[in-house]
């Protein structure tokens, strides 16, 4: 297990670097719940902060833990505590949501009884817009929601928000399952470099959704600032928008692509998996602190979204999870194009049935390399003003450990390492060197 | 001088007008939605929408649609089916209560401060700016800052209608205090009523009609801003419902939802009609 | 000459580049019925609020029972000329109300009842459940009659009271006020400019120049035999004379005289005349 930890920056001497972040994120290693164990077994042996610093800094995390570790069995202190199904802190769980295709996993589990399976009562409630969600996940009314995958790190770094909000992703809800929509006049203007002077609508600033879009028009030679326009619309006045001519099409979330096409208001120019196979869209966000609060409620919430996602994503389920899901409780949507959308079987809008079952993917493990990805783009286009440490700030946010271990006890295949090089718009993205891949754009604020 | 016009007839114009309306609309819409395009294979025909399916866009729902869609909702009103998912008349019941825990608060602080500022022209003078600067102030501008400072949804929807909903009552009581006749004033000095005996028994009746116009225009404003403020904020309410219909497209849905906001403002304000017109006195 | 009740001393009445009147002196003794007479702006209602309390004088002195006034009070009670009923009230609850601010330990009940017997004393036993909306011109005024009388006052002060009302209902509400000042010995003080309600009511009439810079000219004093009843006043001898002369003063003399004060006048014994006699 790495652990990188350097110990000359530690303002607040718990003994961690936390990268100028909020002092309760987690450091990397080995994952949160980890982190609980090494956390007790090193105020143990060294109960005095200051020599426990002074340790830490002569001798460094990694070597101190390896010299405990002969005397006290610390792996299998950690596997212990990781298995022992102990009953979890807080039964009754408030998780918000918007209704989107994205969210498959957190919503299926409440009618098909992922959530009561681990013993938690949990209440999913619909909400009106992502900023309202951010709004209400800091005010602590929900324990835990469903978010865009940037936005765990853009409030953890303080980025859109008034202060730091220590976020973090616990794991991803879906991969793949986007697609941009032109409206029904524009069928014959596929080619991007022929967009200048559209009008187009993303979800929020701080999306898969808006990187995306800027990437592929900017490949294209479009400036995304400049020669085209970039809305934020909430999904359903997407379509609504279009119909009204007040938008040439949009880049954004499920239903609402095949919904234009089911009331003949558009059209799917690309599924956004053509893109980038395997992007990350939307990701279930809990707060910094619950793995350490409330290790019980977190594992066994944990399991439950693992499990969730595990069977949405299986082709064989998706009808079952289509008709579960479209009710007026949950997506409030017809059924058909839910269905559409899970099966990939569907109307592109232009005459043609098309058949493309891994439309969207539902795969909970957050890859640090795509934490990366987006704290590049966030930083191409001015978002994040500031040099931050890529690999660092990924690892405290995307807790690809504790997913790993979630997978790991359902049987699931766990990937070996959080980072691997990603096949984006046609070119290679390595995640070790997000500077090199951030120079290599033309087209940047 | 008009003269009195008969209930009657204004009923039966009414609804010739309203069968007029309804009758244009239902027929503007016959052949609506229908594109009449090429031949489509069947079975993306069958993937689509109904107008989708013939080549047009989904039309707007004609009154027939609507009524049909009306009695279903009416039917069963109350039924609660998960967190998300309640039915109309449980709906307009949460509105009504924030409406009505907002409203009170704002009137149990307008009416006193109204009176004192009424009654002092140095009060008057140094507020009337304040006044004058908050009150123009929408709503959907309010409902951010609440909730930064608020933080909790339900709280901030009811600041939200409290702040909106105080200037018409704050300023129509403190101009029927400072409108009352001097006569009257004068009758209860020469009385030596007092102060208390004064305020209560003779500015408070002169200005209670002022002050109840002020209250209808309030409860109306706060109606109004609950709808609003429940579509940003969401999660239950008839202004959540309007909203997560909208998610849906289904305008059918949202034209009733307007029916039914529309009806509740009118029971509202004819309530205070009515405390309006215990109040009112005539020279 | 038993001291006055009321006893005004140079009160006067400025207002910058304006002197409505200056240095008025004169008296209202116990069981006296004072008029004063004038035309529109000689400040006759000024000088009534300040006998009120009302308003203040910008000099001199008010003494009532030998104190100086310094606010409105119960001892003088005020009959406006509009009928100044609050509307809301009935016309039992609007004389209850003045009875409640005077006798402040009394219950319901007991305003109630003496509120209805002071409403029949002026005839309206049989309206008093009525709002003032309701009430003619004539029967609004009664009702501010009653509500005056009913709090029992040292002073009566009436401003004008019959000046809104028709010659008919006028004439019927003089004898009405007559009859209730006599009855109860009632000090009263009243403005007015009609001439024969002046005759028949009063002891004294104080003639007031036109403003600015009013005075009392005159004042007057009222010979005619007590009781006096309309129907037959005018044939009693001394009432032409009587007339005449408040009649000439208010037509000529009130606009000849005014201004500045001939050397010989003194402000606080203003000449007196008994035209009748």
């Amino acid at each position: 297990m790495a652990r990188i930890f350097t110990t000359d920056y530690d303002p607040c001497g718990c003994g961690r670097n936390h990268a100028d972040m909020a002092c309760d994120m987690p450091t990397d290693g080995t994952g949160a719940m980890g982190q609980v164990v090494e956390e007790a077994v090193l105020r143990a042996v060294f109960p005095q902060a200051a020599t426990r610093r002074a340790m830490l800094n002569t001798f460094g995390g990694a070597t101190l833990l390896a010299a405990i570790g002969d005397i006290l069995p610390l792996v299998d202190a950690r596997e212990a505590f990781a298995q022992t199904p102990a009953a979890p802190e807080k039964r009754d769980l408030k998780i918000g949501f918007i209704a989107i295709t994205c969210a498959t996993p957190i919503i299926m589990a409440d009618p098909m009884g992922f959530y009561r399976r681990q013993g938690l009562n949990v209440e999913v409630l619909r909400t009106a817009g992502w900023a309202v969600i951010r709004d209400r996940a800091i005010a602590r009314e929900f324990d835990a929601a469903h978010m865009l995958a940037p936005m765990p790190l853009a409030m953890s770094l303080g980025v859109g928000v008034a202060s730091p909000q220590p976020w973090s992703v616990a794991a991803i809800e879906n991969i793949n399952g986007q697609a941009i929509t032109l409206a029904n006049k524009h069928r014959d203007k596929r080619d991007p470099k022929d967009w200048r002077g559209f009008r187009f609508a993303v979800p929020f600033d701080f999306s898969m959704h808006n990187y995306l879009l800027r990437a592929y028009v900017a490949q294209a030679g479009l400036d995304p600032d400049r020669d085209i326009q970039i809305r934020a619309v909430p999904p359903p006045e997407m379509v609504a928008n279009l119909r009204a001519d007040n938008i040439d099409g949009f880049l954004g979330p499920d239903p609402f692509n095949q919904r234009a096409v089911f009331d003949g208001v558009g059209f799917i120019h690309l599924l956004t998996r053509e893109l980038w196979d395997g992007h990350p869209c939307c990701a279930f966000a809990v707060p910094a602190a619950m793995p350490r609060e409330m290790p019980n409620t977190f594992a066994a919430l944990m399991k439950a979204i693992v499990e969730a996602t595990a069977y949405s994503n299986n082709p064989a389920n998706r009808r079952e999870v289509a008709a579960a899901i479209s009710g007026p409780n949950y997506l409030n949507q017809p059924q058909t194009v839910v269905e559409q959308v899970l099966t990939g079987t569907f109307a592109n809008g232009l005459g043609q049935v098309q058949r493309v079952p891994e439309r969207v993917g539902f795969e909970p493990f957050p890859y640090h390399s795509m934490a990366i990805w987006i704290l590049t783009q966030m930083r191409r286009w001015g978002q994040l003003q500031r040099e931050v440490d890529y690999a660092a700030v990924a690892s405290q946010v995307f807790l690809a450990l504790d997913a790993g271990r979630a997978m790991r006890d359902l049987g699931l295949t766990v990937p070996a390492n959080p980072m691997r090089n990603e096949t984006i718009l046609g070119r290679s993205f390595d995640p070790a060197q997000p500077d090199a891949y951030l120079n290599s754009f033309a087209i940047k604020r | 001088m008009q003269k009195p016009v008969s209930a009657w007839r204004a009923t039966l114009l009414s609804l010739i007008i309203l069968t007029c309306f309804l009758g244009t609309w239902e027929l503007a819409l016959q052949g609506a939605g229908q594109g009449g395009g090429a031949a489509i294979d069947p079975e993306y025909a069958a993937l689509l929408g109904q107008a989708a399916a013939s080549g047009g866009q989904t039309p707007m729902p004609k009154p027939s649609e609507i009524g049909r869609r009306l009695f279903q909702l009416l039917s069963d009103p109350f039924y609660i089916r998960g967190p998300n998912d309640q039915g109309i008349g449980i709906q307009v019941a949460y509105s009504l209560g924030r409406v009505l825990l907002g409203f009170g608060m704002a009137a149990l602080i307008a009416i006193p401060l109204g009176f004192v500022i009424g009654m002092s022209p140095l009060l008057n003078a140094a507020l009337n700016p304040f006044i004058q600067v908050l009150r123009p102030v929408s709503p959907l501008a309010w409902m951010p800052l609440a909730l930064f400072t608020i933080q909790d949804s339900s709280i901030s929807a009811v600041f939200v209608i409290f702040i909106c909903s105080i200037w018409p009552m704050l300023l129509n009581t403190a101009f029927g205090v400072s409108a009352v006749r001097r006569e009257w004033l004068n009758v209860a000095r020469t009385l030596e009523a007092g102060t208390w005996r004064t305020a209560f028994r003779v500015i408070l009746p002169a200005a209670a009609p002022t002050i109840l116009t002020g209250m209808r225009i309030s409860i109306g404003i706060a109606w109004l801003v609950i709808v609003a403020a429940e579509m940003l904020v969401g999660g239950t309410g008839i202004g959540y419902w309007v909203w997560n219909q909208w998610n849906n497209l289904s305008i059918a849905d949202i034209c009733i939802a307007i029916l039914m906001i529309g009806l509740v403002g009118l029971a509202l304000d004819r309530l205070l009609g009515l405390l309006a017109r215990a109040v009112a006195w005539q020279e | 000459m038993s001291k006055p009740y009321v006893s005004v001393e140079g009160i006067s009445r400025k207002f910058p580049g304006l002197t409505v009147f200056d240095n008025v002196w004169f008296g209202v003794n116990r069981g006296e019925f004072v008029c004063l007479v004038g035309h529109s702006g000689c400040g006759k209602t000024t000088i009534l609020n300040i006998l009120a309390g009302l308003d203040a004088p910008s000099g001199g002195v008010v003494l009532a029972d030998g104190r100086e006034i310094s606010g409105p009070s119960l001892e003088r009670a005020v009959i406006f000329q509009g009928h100044a009923l609050m509307p809301w009230l009935t016309a039992e609850q609007n004389v209850a109300f003045a009875l409640g601010c005077k006798h402040k330990g009394w219950d319901a009940g007991r305003l109630r009842d003496v509120a209805r017997s002071a409403l029949e004393k002026v005839g309206l036993g049989a309206a008093r459940a009525k709002k003032p909306s309701e009430l003619s011109g004539g029967m609004k005024q009664r009702v501010g009659i009653a509500r005056a009388f009913a709090v029992e006052p040292k002073m009566m002060l009436m401003d004008e009271p019959f000046s809104a009302l028709d010659a008919l209902t006028r004439g019927a509400l003089q004898e009405e006020v007559s009859r209730l000042v006599t009855e109860a010995g009632q000090t009263a003080f009243m403005i007015t400019h009609d001439v024969d309600e002046a005759i028949l009511l009063s002891d004294r009439i104080l003639l007031m120049t036109n403003g600015p810079m009013a005075r009392v000219a005159e004042v007057v004093i009222n010979t005619l035999p007590k009781p006096r009843v309309r129907a037959t006043l005018h044939h009693q001898p001394g009432y032409h004379e009587l007339r005449d002369h408040i009649m000439d003063f208010l037509i000529t003399r009130s606009r000849s005289l005014a201004g500045v004060a001939p050397r010989d006048y003194d402000p606080r014994h203003p000449p007196e005349v008994s035209p009748a006699g």
